[in-house]
């Protein structure tokens, strides 16, 4: 019952435009075991499955602007290292962590460059509003930060977040809770706010 | 109030939450995925030996572009690692570890018999530390990265150029060649390296054992390592060369050539520098039966220490060719 209720929050979103069941969903180990052959059709399906997790890794830590850049590195990167991969059902906390060092890269890297506000020359209120918003999210505690925006921005659910990151469920619904009470704070929000 | 809804999109809905998922859904990931097809990678296994060759040799040029990116990525780490625990209590000195912590040059990372932890070794790699294992940080810099492994377990994941990563034990260093391997040292100092994947070695004072992929090496305070010879290899072959590494009962010999397989011819290989003369002899003569020398590979040559003779038998046990790791690491075990 568990496990069944699990992967349909995992691949729940997938199932909603096909016909594919649960059971006929081959899991990341035996992907990332073709992959390991050379399979790429089988890389490409764990792109689809991990896509929203890297990419909201990497929102909670870089300019927006660079993350699209930085997804295709990591997924290449990962590509590339996959035979460094000792077990292949691990493929989503080592990707997450391919992510994080890869955002760590992407500051060291450019200090001495000049960061441009993302909302300069946004003058529309609603997009405005958006990305004061964003920002006050990645103005949180790194802890809070990700599985907020995996949450809220990617769409995951908290059970699918832990899935997917190797982070235990407790952590992730902890962490989401208490994000969420300080962005409530940061926006000056109260708890029955409309 | 409940956070169900923020959780699983289950229960009474949060208008915040729905409002926030709304309004930053415009940032989703939306990115096509690259052109997988065009990446070149690693296949764990070719058909043919010439592909292995060739594998070799592309994987040489490969290293040496990745040395110069690698090395230049590493200049900023700082000098302390990250640790993680992953069980139980560990410590840093007498400091518990409850999440993630760091380890300076000097310090000790301590696991009980409950506790488990993880190092960062900054952008090379990562160890695993088992319970009952004190593990010391010797020195962290772009071009080294040394822990010490007084005692207990460890198990490394190195993606690194070779030569960067070093364990200290109390009777060899454990170098990596690029590898996966698993580190033991027991209460009396003695060792064993078991290399999971790739390459690994052990050396003390200048006696140098290379252990390949699905091979083990033992070592022994104040002697170094021993021969390295295969997971599966008979127990009395292990025997043997316990007695004759370690005990340096040259009668120990004859059980090693009399139960050495074709499988052992590893064992062999390594067994024709470590020996000499008439030994050296036998030694020739039993590997010549599990795995015939190559055209042009002489008895003579062999007994004389002719290098690239030893090489080219080598090539034929089907262990990747030789020339990497020389270009790494310079000369295999001399014959003496």
């Amino acid at each position: 019952m568990g496990t069944t209720l699990d992967l349909r929050m995992v691949f729940g979103q997938r199932q909603a435009g096909t016909s594919t069941t649960v059971a006929e969903l081959p899991d990341d180990a035996s992907l990332v075991a073709a992959a390991r052959n050379g399979d790429r059709a089988a890389f490409g399906q764990l792109y689809d499955r991990y896509a929203r997790m890297v990419h909201g890794i990497l929102l909670a830590r870089v300019p927006g602007s660079e993350v699209a850049d930085l997804v295709h590195d990591v997924f290449l990167s990962a590509l590339r290292r996959l035979d460094t991969l000792r077990d292949n059902s691990a493929f989503g906390g080592w990707l997450a962590m391919i992510a994080r060092n890869r955002a760590t890269d992407y500051h060291r890297r450019r200090t001495e460059m000049t960061e441009v506000p993302e909302t300069l020359g946004r003058d529309d209120p609603p997009q405005a509003e958006a990305h004061a918003v964003l920002e006050a999210v990645r103005s949180l505690p790194e802890a809070y930060r990700e599985p907020l925006i995996l949450r809220l921005i990617e769409g995951m659910t908290g059970p699918e977040i832990a899935a997917r990151t190797g982070l235990t469920p407790g952590s992730v619904r902890v962490n989401l809770h208490r994000g969420m009470k300080q962005l409530r704070e940061k926006l000056g929000w109260s708890q029955d706010h409309e | 109030m409940s956070d169900d809804y923020l959780w699983d999109r289950s229960g009474k809905p949060d208008r915040d939450v729905e409002k926030l998922e709304q309004m930053l859904g415009q940032f989703r990931q939306d990115v096509p995925p690259p052109d997988f097809g065009q990446v070149p990678m690693k296949v764990r296994e070719f058909p043919r030996r010439r592909m292995y060759r060739w594998m070799a040799v592309a994987a040489a040029a490969a290293a040496v572009v990745a040395v110069v990116g690698l090395r230049y990525a590493i200049q900023q780490q700082p000098a302390t690692l990250y640790v993680a625990r992953l069980a139980g209590v560990p410590q840093i000195g007498e400091r518990p570890i409850a999440g993630t912590d760091q380890m300076k040059i000097g310090q000790y990372l301590v696991t009980d018999s409950t506790s488990r932890a993880r190092i960062d070794v900054g952008l090379i790699g990562e160890v695993e530390v088992e319970p009952n294992s004190r593990v010391g940080l010797v020195t962290t810099r772009p071009t080294e990265h040394r822990l010490a492994l007084d005692v207990g377990t460890l198990h490394a994941r190195i993606w690194a150029p070779p030569g960067l990563f070093f364990v200290n034990t109390p009777s060899a260093t454990a170098i990596d060649l690029g590898c996966t391997y698993t580190l033991t040292v027991d209460s009396a100092g003695a060792g064993q390296l078991r290399v999971i994947k790739g390459w690994g070695s052990f050396e003390y004072k200048g006696r140098e054992s290379f252990v390949p992929e699905g091979a083990v090496c033992e070592t022994r305070p104040g002697i170094g390592p021993g021969t390295p010879y295969r997971e599966d290899a008979p127990e009395t072959l292990r025997a043997a060369l316990e007695k004759f590494d370690f005990e340096r009962d040259s009668t120990a010999l004859d059980g090693i050539l009399h139960t050495a397989r074709r499988e052992d011819a590893l064992t062999l290989w390594h067994l024709l520098a470590r020996t000499a003369g008439e030994e050296r002899g036998r030694v020739f003569d039993r590997l010549a039966i599990v795995m015939p020398p190559p055209a042009g590979v002489t008895r003579d040559g062999v007994l004389a220490g002719d290098r690239q003779m030893l090489d080219q038998w080598w090539e034929e046990l089907g262990l990747h060719s030789a020339t990497w790791w020389r270009m790494w690491k310079g000369p295999a075990p001399q014959v003496r």
